[in-house]
């Protein structure tokens, strides 16, 4: 039965992409019809780095299931180092969020360039994948009822 | 017990008698009363109001950095977790280290209150209450000092080591130690480094059991726990003002800053969790924020997990060199060379 429902789960997962690689990527696996989940909402961001850590706990607190941050491979960023700064951030969110009680594999920082619009759609089958065996949040849980859960 | 005192008025004294230094910030005891309260000295006769007592009631380097001027020369009498807090300001431009002299007291912890108003020292083994030596009892140290494994100020110019018995041995750690040693006219004494395999086993004792209690939990339950502590907090903005290493004018957490709604309460979760990735990476585990809390939320112990955390994962140690930065801000030559999404 759990099973079961873990398969129904549909899991919500907000992604943040650069808007020189990893979005271009994005759109290269739409213009190539490669398949794959339908379960990110895409926010574009100039570059990885405008991703602030509080972004990212705003949107585990405002319920989403799991979130993803696309940017350019190391060297590559249109802006010199940006993805560098993105990089330690991410692994310091990610220790956040072990301290404070939220499984670290719900965040996952992946560099993908314009050109790799397969690998983009083999990265989100397995991230979506990943957070539907995790199953529902636990923040879901806990805010029942609070304004910020919707 | 006044023989403490009295080592350390005479450095404050002459380096304000040689023109080291214009003014001392230190903790003081004002004869009228008997709180401990931070005093911006002067004048070389107000040195004597200067005590080394082991009582911590708020951030000097915090106060330097709000108050103080940043080209004048000024003395400061620290323990090892404000001299480590005071090194993280200089890395944020926030305090000129250059005309700052600063004095180290070895600290084995502080207590939590004085009840009674005591004249308290705290050693590794044992504690002197109003002169009376007494066993350590650890139920009296704040609780972020039990977990503390930086009892050397190292960082510091001067260092002091009280040992019971009301024994002194000062050492100098810099050129500028030297300045100091020479205006107050005391050598430094190179006795034998002071064993701290005491501390560091206590240090390992009290994280263990601060941390490993909550990190045994199951991630829900974990978040359960701190979802309601987070719910206690009534924003009075105490541990965001007394925290050395929040430094920001403007700060992300005033309401005008669209993240966090004014006339809310509690406040959003998001209150805690942004002040934990703000200081988490250079905590310097001084207790100041837990103290002030006056709904006992213990952040002192989340932000400091999180640095234990993020300490071997950057390889940062908060506080000794000036030279390495934050990390979560920064980024270091060797990064170049790797391509992954992970530092390894």
């Amino acid at each position: 039965m759990a099973v079961e429902q873990k398969q129904d789960f549909e899991p919500r997962i907000l992604g943040f992409l650069c808007n020189w690689c990893c979005y271009a990527g994005a759109d290269l696996a739409g213009v190539s019809r490669f398949q794959y989940p339908p379960n990110m909402r895409v926010i574009r961001v100039m570059c990885s780095a405008k991703v602030d850590p509080t972004y990212i706990m705003k949107a585990f607190l405002s319920g989403v299931d799991g979130v993803f941050i696309g940017g350019c491979h190391i060297g590559d960023c249109h802006y010199i180092k940006g993805n560098y700064y993105t990089r330690r951030r991410i692994m310091m969110v990610k220790k956040v969020l072990e301290v404070i009680g939220i499984e670290p594999e719900r965040l996952r920082l992946e560099w993908v360039s314009a050109a790799e619009g397969a690998i983009f759609a083999e990265v989100m089958k397995e991230f979506t994948q990943q957070i539907k065996e995790l199953g529902p949040s636990p923040l879901r849980k806990e805010l029942q009822g609070s304004k910020v859960a919707k | 017990m006044k023989n403490y005192n009295k080592v350390i008025q005479d450095i404050v004294r002459s380096m304000l008698e040689a023109g080291l230094v214009e003014e001392v910030v230190a903790f003081g005891q004002d004869p009228a009363s008997v709180d401990i309260l931070p005093l911006f000295i002067t004048e070389p006769q107000d040195a004597e109001k200067v005590v080394a007592i082991s009582y911590y009631p708020c951030s000097l380097a915090k106060l330097v950095a709000l108050y103080g001027d940043k080209d004048k020369k000024t003395g400061m009498v620290l323990r090892p977790c404000d001299a480590r807090a005071l090194v993280e300001l200089a890395k944020r431009q926030q305090v000129n280290l250059e005309n700052i002299y600063t004095v180290g007291i070895e600290c084995y912890g502080v207590v939590k209150d004085r009840a009674g108003n005591n004249e308290i020292y705290v050693f590794p083994g044992d504690m002197e209450i109003d002169g009376e030596s007494k066993p350590l009892d650890e139920d009296m140290l704040a609780p972020g000092c039990l977990r503390c494994e930086y009892p050397i100020p190292t960082m510091t110019d001067v260092s002091f080591r009280l040992e019971p018995k009301g024994e002194v041995s000062v050492t100098a750690n810099t050129e500028k130690g030297k300045e100091i040693l020479s205006a107050a006219k005391i050598s430094s004494t190179e006795g034998s480094p002071t064993d701290i395999s005491a501390i560091k086993e206590r240090a390992a004792r009290w994280q263990e059991q601060d941390f490993g209690e909550l990190m045994k939990m199951e991630p829900g339950e974990r978040l359960k726990y701190w979802l309601s502590q987070f719910d206690k907090c009534i924003k009075c903005y105490g541990c965001r003002n007394s925290c050395p290493i929040c430094y920001c004018s403007d700060c992300y957490l005033e309401p005008g800053r669209m993240l966090i709604e004014g006339e809310e309460m509690p406040p959003e979760k998001l209150f805690h969790i942004t002040r934990l990735m703000h200081v988490g990476d250079s905590c310097v585990n001084c207790g100041q924020c837990e103290a002030a809390c006056p709904m006992g939320i213990p952040v002192s112990k989340l932000y400091h997990m999180l640095y234990k955390e993020l300490s071997p994962l950057f390889d940062y140690e908060a506080g000794f060199d000036l030279d390495s930065l934050p990390p979560v801000s920064s980024i270091r030559d060797e990064d170049l060379l790797k391509t992954g999404v992970e530092l390894d």
